[in-house]
């Protein structure tokens, strides 16, 4: 039983040297070939100094070159980083600061001309390119040992780097390899960035069976019927994404108006609640199991639910499910006790999954609370509910709206400010309603780039409306209610498709 | 499928439709090809698939996963000179 990750590349290209490992528009590569990559990677690395401890910052677009730098940095034993390729290079700088990563992975073109990496060691890596470094002798690596960091929605622009060491991934994708009994003829549909968690999942579950993980291209990633077609033409069996890029599908794409594809055998959710209307359509569609996944990026994937017929004939979301990955899982009640069935309390998480804590902080010891409300139902599994405080999750970002209208405030401009989240799915978003000072006559990219100073992106509204004023209730407070129904309004400041 | 564009042809249908779908029509004026919109928070993975797509309806052409970067994306004008060499090139094969 191997204990680290990079075993399973190692073990499914002795086992099945010519699978198809991973599939993309351009290319075809096997284990065998992915293999070699990773060791000519690890070479390349060993070469600019990355060495066993280190960090490796990976932002480029997805390919299998990049899930082979991803094991050619665990084969000399360092952690890889994976950034967003479309986040801003000053936002990388801050994560290559963070993490104290020993070199940056980027296109060179790229990064060549960048400011923002200014002292920064960048690596091309890139495998029509780089020559044949030999290849490092490999270091077994423990499962204590960090295997990725996962960076996340830092309050006030500071990144918060995820710790996930080898075992807390293993104990994830083992679980599931099992629980789906995954095998090399499961073809994994990989539409999440490999900068969010949902990725884990398709790369090393295939990984782990000798499957084929086909990487959704791009510019088809929020194109409902190119997302269909790609499902159909993948012969995809397992299907992974936030609920509402199955929305997009189900909706504009028309998913359910044609048959279901054979091949097509597990389809899985997680990061949102997926309302239950789409659940409902989804099972009258396809015999493949309907899985609920639920987590935050601390924990991995935590709880799980198969969907049954009883939960579609409610009409609130299906259940998060019961705990697995060998976790044990409760619903704390504000006096510390453990709420039970009926009664509702803030879900916490114990065991194998937990993330060893945040990087360059506090180790995180024992049970991690996970901020989520939840009520436990009569059977011992849990209904999530929401978040106990201003935290909204817009697709798979976490935001706290108090950081978002501290950074709009901070303008000299700005007389007064509320924020909200409204929408679902894809269509959920921030909105801003700014009341300006008089005499100012500052326009949106004023304010945005004032706001780019402080915040990352995602903490930035995608939506920001001037209005003369806020609208308040008779005791002064502002009027939340009233704001959110006028953002649903969309007066057409933003470019969502209906 | 097009002729050939030029970089500032491109960049004025670019920032015309970025203006009107993301920017409430942007009264102030404020969009120039060099502000920066991936870090100003205008384009986000979601509306950055519009903007692919926008840019396969107007002027023919399919960016490639090596192009969808935070260096084409950076600017109106960055992304101005790549769309317009897709075009010439596109055009020269025919």
């Amino acid at each position: 039983m191997t204990d680290n990750l990079q075993d399973l590349l190692v073990a499914a290209a002795a086992r099945w040297p010519d699978a198809v490992a991973v599939k993309t528009p351009e290319e075809k590569v096997t284990y065998g070939e992915l293999d070699r990559r990773a060791d000519l990677f690890a070479g390349a690395l060993s070469a600019a100094g990355v060495r066993r401890g280190d960090r490796v910052v990976l932002w480029r677009p997805k390919s299998a070159d990049v899930i082979a730098v991803m094991q050619a940095a665990l084969r000399i034993g360092a952690a890889y980083v994976p950034v967003d390729p479309l986040a801003p290079p000053d936002r990388v700088r801050r994560i290559v600061d963070d993490a104290g990563a020993r070199v940056l992975c980027a296109p060179r073109a790229v990064a060549a001309g960048e400011p923002a990496f200014h002292g920064v060691a960048c690596v091309d890596l890139d495998s029509r390119s780089v020559g044949a470094p030999t290849p490092p002798a490999p270091v077994r690596s423990a499962s204590g040992d960090l295997a990725y960091l996962l960076y996340t929605s830092g309050s006030r622009g500071v990144p918060k780097g995820v710790c996930i060491s080898h075992g807390n991934a293993l104990a994830f994708i083992r679980w599931f390899a099992g629980e789906l009994r995954a095998d090399r003829q499961d073809v994994f549909a990989n539409h999440a960035p490999f900068s969010f968690d949902l990725s884990v999942l398709d790369i090393y579950v295939a990984m782990a069976a000798g499957a084929t993980v086909a990487i959704v291209p791009p510019d088809a990633a929020y194109t409902p019927k190119r997302l269909v077609d790609f499902l159909h033409q993948e012969n995809i069996t397992v299907w992974y994404s936030v609920p509402s890029v199955l929305m997009l599908m189900q909706g504009d794409g028309e998913l359910a108006s044609g048959p279901a594809p054979k091949a097509l055998r597990a389809v899985l959710f997680a990061g949102e609640p997926f309302p239950i209307a789409y659940v409902r359509e989804l099972a009258g569609w396809t015999t493949a199991r309907l899985l609920n996944l639920y987590g935050p990026t601390e924990t991995n994937v935590c709880t799980y639910r198969q969907v049954r017929a009883a939960d579609l004939e409610r009409e609130v979301p299906v259940p998060i499910g019961e705990a697995c990955c060998g976790n044990r899982v409760w619903a704390r009640r504000p006096d510390g006790t453990v709420a039970r069935p009926g009664e509702e309390g803030e879900l916490v998480v114990d065991g194998p999954t937990v993330f060893q804590g945040y990087w360059g902080r506090a180790k995180q010891e024992g049970p991690y609370a996970t901020g989520d409300r939840v009520r436990v139902c009569d059977d011992g599994s849990f209904d999530y509910l929401g978040r106990g405080d201003d935290v909204v999750k817009i697709r798979g970002n976490r935001i706290d709206l108090g950081d978002v209208a501290t950074a709009l405030h901070s303008h000299p401009g700005v007389a007064d400010v509320a924020v909200v989240a409204v929408g679902d799915g894809l269509e959920r978003r921030l909105v801003a309603f700014v009341v300006r000072r008089p005499e100012t006559a500052f326009g949106q990219i004023s304010l945005r780039r004032h706001l780019a100073g402080r915040v990352p992106p995602y903490l930035i509204p995608q939506d920001l409306r001037f209005v003369p004023e806020l609208p308040r209730t008779a005791r002064g407070k502002i009027a939340t209610g009233t704001l959110r129904a006028r953002a649903a309004e969309k007066e057409g400041t933003h470019g969502y498709a209906p | 499928m097009d002729t050939p564009r030029e970089p500032d042809q491109v960049a004025t249908r670019l920032l015309s439709f970025i203006r009107t779908s993301f920017l409430a029509g942007d009264p102030e004026g404020e969009l120039g090809v060099d502000t920066p919109l991936l870090e100003f928070g205008i384009l986000n993975s979601l509306n950055t698939a519009e903007m692919i797509a926008f840019i396969h309806e107007e002027f023919g052409v399919s960016l490639a996963f090596d192009e969808v970067t935070a260096t084409t994306f950076k600017t109106v004008a960055s992304l101005s000179s790549l769309v317009s060499a897709r075009t010439t090139v596109d055009s020269t094969r025919r």
